[in-house]
């Protein structure tokens, strides 16, 4: 049996993560992997092997960033954490939710923050706890209100835009064949917010800034391509007036 | 900051006062526009001390497929420069005790060097299945080793056929009958099979605490995400039971 030390654990970041970090995959798994022991490099006498932690915390921390690898260290180990399947996630950035729990039960908020590996979202200056900032000796410590995260199942709904109140939702087909959040005691459409659509680099598509290394849009959507039997060696040989008359020996393929 | 600069500006110094003379540089060839010798595989200098440098995404396929093969080609050597330049750079700044500013930059530029293989890959299959007859890709074939155990042996190129490389012949023995690896092959199936058991019982605890801790669970979803888990079978097990009342 050929044992694969692959990073599990990086198939349970969701997809909203993901999307929000605008980063590519190799970089979230190279970022958030933790080596436990390696064989010493470049010496003869060792097979090149790395034994990588298998298990990950998840919290508000996102995967690529310090906190994580610090929530992770090698020699942690955190108590294993229940999080119950979801079919289709329905929770996005911006929007209002009623929460359900809590001493701030009844208020609405605005989602501020979507932590999909939990099934948290963190509502903008509700649900908050004090928590003690800094503290060293001798000194007042610094305390600030924290919000603390929601749990999608039971601890918050969505709001209904018809009348402003908590509802469930379901994902249904318009006519038009569009996939929407429907309210199910009313039947309306609750749209996904635009603030949704934000990333680690910008609010939306159309208002990212290109910077001078990006390749510009006219070059990236001009089609230079056209069919011709040739392979790609072939085209390029031509193109650069290489001619090849040799005839090549013979070769065995085994 | 200030600092930061100057001793950035230390660190590329011996590069940038070390002169090539003239006649060492082949005026024949031309690889780009821009001549800067060895510092071509160091950034831009205002880029040097620079705290995050932003960059867009890398190139899917979609938008590769549309570019001819010229272009592909052209694309290439500007990837391959750049992923040279930020490797330099990264270890320029290993060794400087520097931070080396948004490092994903290298997973874009190789993600997009892998898209632009596929899509050169994908036409010469195009092509070679079309006028030869033959797969475009470098051969191969599902073998059984010694051991008893499949794998996919690529095949090499070589000079001289089969039955005189007797080198090759004597280190590569395939799909032979072997019957003394009928204890190995049942300790292995063994092994596969409580591999096996172990996941599938592993799934199927951990399905009973969910169902313990969450008594309002969406039976579906955990099917969907647990499909070897028997739930019908663990409803009624004590484990599943929450404290609390029915």
């Amino acid at each position: 049996m050929r044992l694969t030390n692959c990073l599990n654990d990086f198939k349970k970041i969701g997809e909203l993560t993901k999307k929000y970090a605008n980063l590519p995959d190799s970089y979230i798994k190279r970022s958030m992997e933790r080596v436990v022991w390696k064989t010493p490099q470049n010496n003869p006498r060792y097979l090149p092997r790395v034994v990588k932690k298998k298990k990950y915390h998840f919290s508000t921390h996102r995967p690529w960033s310090i906190g994580f690898s610090a929530d992770n260290n090698v020699n942690s180990v955190k108590p294993k954490v229940f999080v119950e399947p979801i079919k289709e996630w329905s929770f996005f950035k911006g929007d209002r939710v009623e929460i359900l729990v809590g001493p701030d039960k009844g208020k609405q908020g605005i989602v501020g923050n979507v932590i999909q590996e939990r099934n948290w979202v963190i509502v903008d200056g509700l649900n908050c706890e004090i928590e003690e900032v800094s503290h060293y000796k001798g000194h007042l410590s610094m305390i600030q209100m924290q919000e603390k995260p929601l749990l999608v199942t039971s601890e918050v709904s969505l709001v209904d835009p018809s009348d402003l109140q908590g509802c469930t939702v379901e994902w249904r087909y318009t006519e038009a064949g569009e996939k929407v959040r429907v309210s199910t005691r009313t039947g309306k459409i609750i749209p996904i917010p635009s603030l949704a659509q934000e990333t680690y680099d910008y609010k939306t598509p159309k208002t990212y800034k290109e910077s001078e290394k990006d390749t510009r849009e006219e070059d990236l959507t001009e089609i230079t391509f056209a069919p011709s039997l040739k392979t790609f060696e072939m085209d390029i040989m031509e193109n650069m007036g290489i001619k090849e008359d040799r005839v090549a020996a013979p070769t065995y393929w085994y | 900051m200030a600092f930061r600069i100057l001793s950035k500006c230390r660190m590329f110094q011996n590069i940038i006062n070390t002169k090539i003379p003239k006649n060492l540089r082949s005026d024949g060839i031309h690889i780009s526009t821009v001549h800067r010798d060895l510092m071509e595989f160091f950034d831009d200098k205002k880029n040097w001390a620079a705290e995050s440098i932003k960059v867009g995404r890398s190139w899917n396929k979609d938008e590769l497929r549309i570019k001819s093969n010229e272009d592909l080609h052209k694309l290439w050597f500007v990837l391959l420069k750049e992923r040279n330049m930020l490797l330099t750079m990264e270890h320029e700044c290993l060794a400087q005790f520097e931070l080396f500013p948004n490092p994903e930059r290298i997973d874009k530029v190789e993600e997009s060097m892998n898209n632009l293989e596929a899509v050169v890959r994908e036409r010469n299959k195009a092509y070679y299945d079309l006028e030869v007859g033959e797969s475009a890709e470098r051969p191969g074939e599902l073998v059984t080793n010694m051991l008893g155990l499949n794998f996919f042996y690529r095949k090499f190129e070589h000079l001289i056929p089969k039955f005189l490389n007797k080198k090759w012949r004597k280190k590569h023995t395939f799909n032979v009958v072997n019957g003394n690896i009928e204890k190995f092959q049942k300790y292995y199936r063994e092994k596969l099979h409580n591999a096996n058991r172990k996941s599938k019982n592993r799934d199927t605890n951990h399905v009973m605490h969910l169902m313990k801790r969450f008594p309002n669970m969406d039976i579906s979803a955990v099917q969907q995400q647990y499909p070897s888990v028997n739930i019908e079978k663990i409803k009624n097990y004590h484990k599943t039971r929450g404290h609390y009342v029915p």
